[in-house]
């Protein structure tokens, strides 16, 4: 329910009014009798000397003095004053819907139904108030207030599951972060032993296996410190004029050292050369990079295909492998961060999750969409497609 | 000469662990088999075939729980210590729970070579018994 129609039952009364009928105290029986015969669906009068209401005229209990026998002819004359009741229930416009509705319905059985008078700050006659839109307004406002309830639980448990989500998420960087530190501790550890040794070969071997741990550290550093910069809206993006063809090429090079002595072959599809978009290349770069590392990792042997295709106003990059694949119930957790983590302590596949994560996020970045289609044991294919020309007006921090 | 090492098996996923591990302990003189888990596939067999007097077993590897593990190793009364990077906090409540020997925080080395140690002595002292 839109904002504007929920009804608070602390709503001042002011703005319930459903008449401003008054009649001053010397106007005649007759006359106000003849007010309510011409408007039937007049329930009350208020009786207002000078500014200030004196009292109340109900029809029922008006007409039902006249009706008796000699009625009109004992009172007709007489000035209203004295067939009104001169103590009616008046509140000001400020109090809230309940309090009146509670004062209302606190009144003798014979007054119940009778209207209330609501009167301005100053006490100057501002309306009255039927006891049926009192109702109606108390029962809107408690059927809001139950529709409010409704949806601040369903936030509240939305919020818990996001917090949850983060906390989560905090563990697994927090596990992520440590494993390649305290390899390059216990590295260290045994580099100090081989240089005690004197031994040169375990240095060299050591060495290099310290700087894999360090480089792995730095990768998820710079994932995670990527991700806080994108999720606090803090991402440049510097659009310019970029030839995806050679971008996409260079990828596969490096792909292939990444491929090492495994059986996969890397190959490129592309229809033209050169083939120039406006786009952030750095993006593009690191969006594919992502995905090739990934092919790499799970493609132990066959081949990964990095392929470009020109659709209308969108250009297609995918990225194909005949790798383990991916289940088809595992495909849609894949872009939420540590999504691969069943939970701390149970994982899908090695690694932290965060690269789709973050492709995806780079991907939505510079206005183009990702998407991964997989077959358990084939293999996948993460395609991504982006508009051919982003407006180089429309950049800077998103 | 019989080899009469004590023989440690060490179950990681990742490779650059259980090289420093190994490296470590055999400068301990201990004999150290390394196990690449995949899966946890295999890891009962190589228990029942290697019969190591104690096991170091990572609690986060892909595909299964290290809590899983322990169930079965527990099952074959084989002594196993939790090795991870988890905190102290989650590593000390899992080890509790899951009958382990106690557990070993990667990266902390002094605590690695005491505990195996100090594992293997009770155990010596408790075989003289």
């Amino acid at each position: 329910m839109p904002s504007e129609t929920i009804v608070s039952n602390m709503l001042p009364v002011g703005g319930l009014i459903t008449s401003n009928e008054q009649v001053m105290p010397n106007e005649s029986v007759n006359k106000v009798a003849e007010k309510f015969f011409g408007t039937t669906e007049l329930d009350a009068i208020a009786v207002v000397a000078g500014e200030k209401p004196v009292g109340l005229i109900t029809r029922t209990k008006l007409l039902f003095t006249l009706f008796r026998r000699f009625g009109f002819e004992l009172y007709g004359r007489h000035s209203i004053i004295s067939l009104a009741d001169t103590n009616p229930l008046i509140v000001s416009e400020q109090r809230p819907l309940t309090d009146v509705i509670d004062m209302a319905l606190q009144r003798p059985p014979q007054d119940i139904y009778d209207d209330v008078i609501v009167t301005y700050d100053n006490g100057a006659y501002c309306g009255l108030l039927s006891v049926k839109q009192l109702v109606i307004q108390q029962s809107n406002a408690l059927a809001s207030s139950i529709l409010q309830k409704e949806i601040a639980s369903a936030r509240a448990q939305e919020l818990e599951k996001i917090s949850e989500l983060k906390s989560q998420f905090l563990a697994n960087v927090t596990h992520e972060l440590r494993s390649p530190v305290n390899a390059i501790i216990g590295l260290a550890e045994l580099l100090r032993m081989a240089a005690e040794k004197n031994s040169i070969e375990q240095i060299k071997e050591r060495l290099s296996f310290m700087i894999m741990s360090a480089t792995n550290l730095r990768t998820i550093i710079t994932n995670i410190l990527d991700l806080s910069k994108i999720e606090a809206g803090k991402m440049t993006v510097l659009y310019q004029s970029v030839d995806v063809t050679a971008l996409i090429i260079e990828i596969a090079d490096t792909l292939r050292i990444l491929v090492g002595n495994k059986p996969v072959n890397v190959e490129v599809s592309t229809p033209i050369i050169p083939l120039i978009i406006t786009t952030d290349p750095i993006k593009i770069r690191q969006i594919v990079t992502n995905l090739t590392s990934n092919a790499a990792k799970f493609t132990d042997s066959g081949k990964i295909t990095l392929m470009l295709k020109l659709l209308e106003e969108r250009l297609e990059i995918s990225v194909s492998d005949t790798g383990i694949g991916i289940k088809e119930e595992h495909c849609d957790k894949l872009f939420v961060a540590f999504g691969q983590v069943e939970d701390a302590k149970t994982k899908q596949h090695t690694g932290t999750g965060l690269g789709l994560t973050i492709s995806k996020n780079l991907v939505e970045l510079i206005g183009g969409t990702i998407t991964v289609s997989s077959k358990f044991g084939e293999g996948s294919t993460f395609t991504v497609l982006l508009p051919l020309h982003n407006n180089m007006a429309h950049q800077g921090e998103r | 000469m019989q080899n009469n090492k004590k023989k440690i098996l060490v179950v990681d996923d990742d490779d650059l662990h259980l090289y420093t591990t190994r490296e470590l302990l055999q400068d301990e003189q201990l004999e150290v088999i390394t196990h690449k888990s995949n899966h946890g596939i295999g890891v009962t067999n190589l228990v029942r075939e290697l019969q190591p007097d104690l096991v170091l077993l990572d609690i986060n590897m892909p595909g299964i729980s290290g809590d899983m593990l322990a169930k079965l190793l527990r099952w074959r009364d084989t002594p196993f210590i939790f090795y991870s990077s988890n905190d102290e906090e989650s590593l000390k409540e899992s080890a509790s729970r899951f009958g382990a020997r106690g557990y070993i925080c990667k990266g902390d080395i002094a605590q690695l070579k005491n505990k195996v140690k100090q594992y293997l002595m009770v155990k010596r002292l408790m075989t003289c018994i």
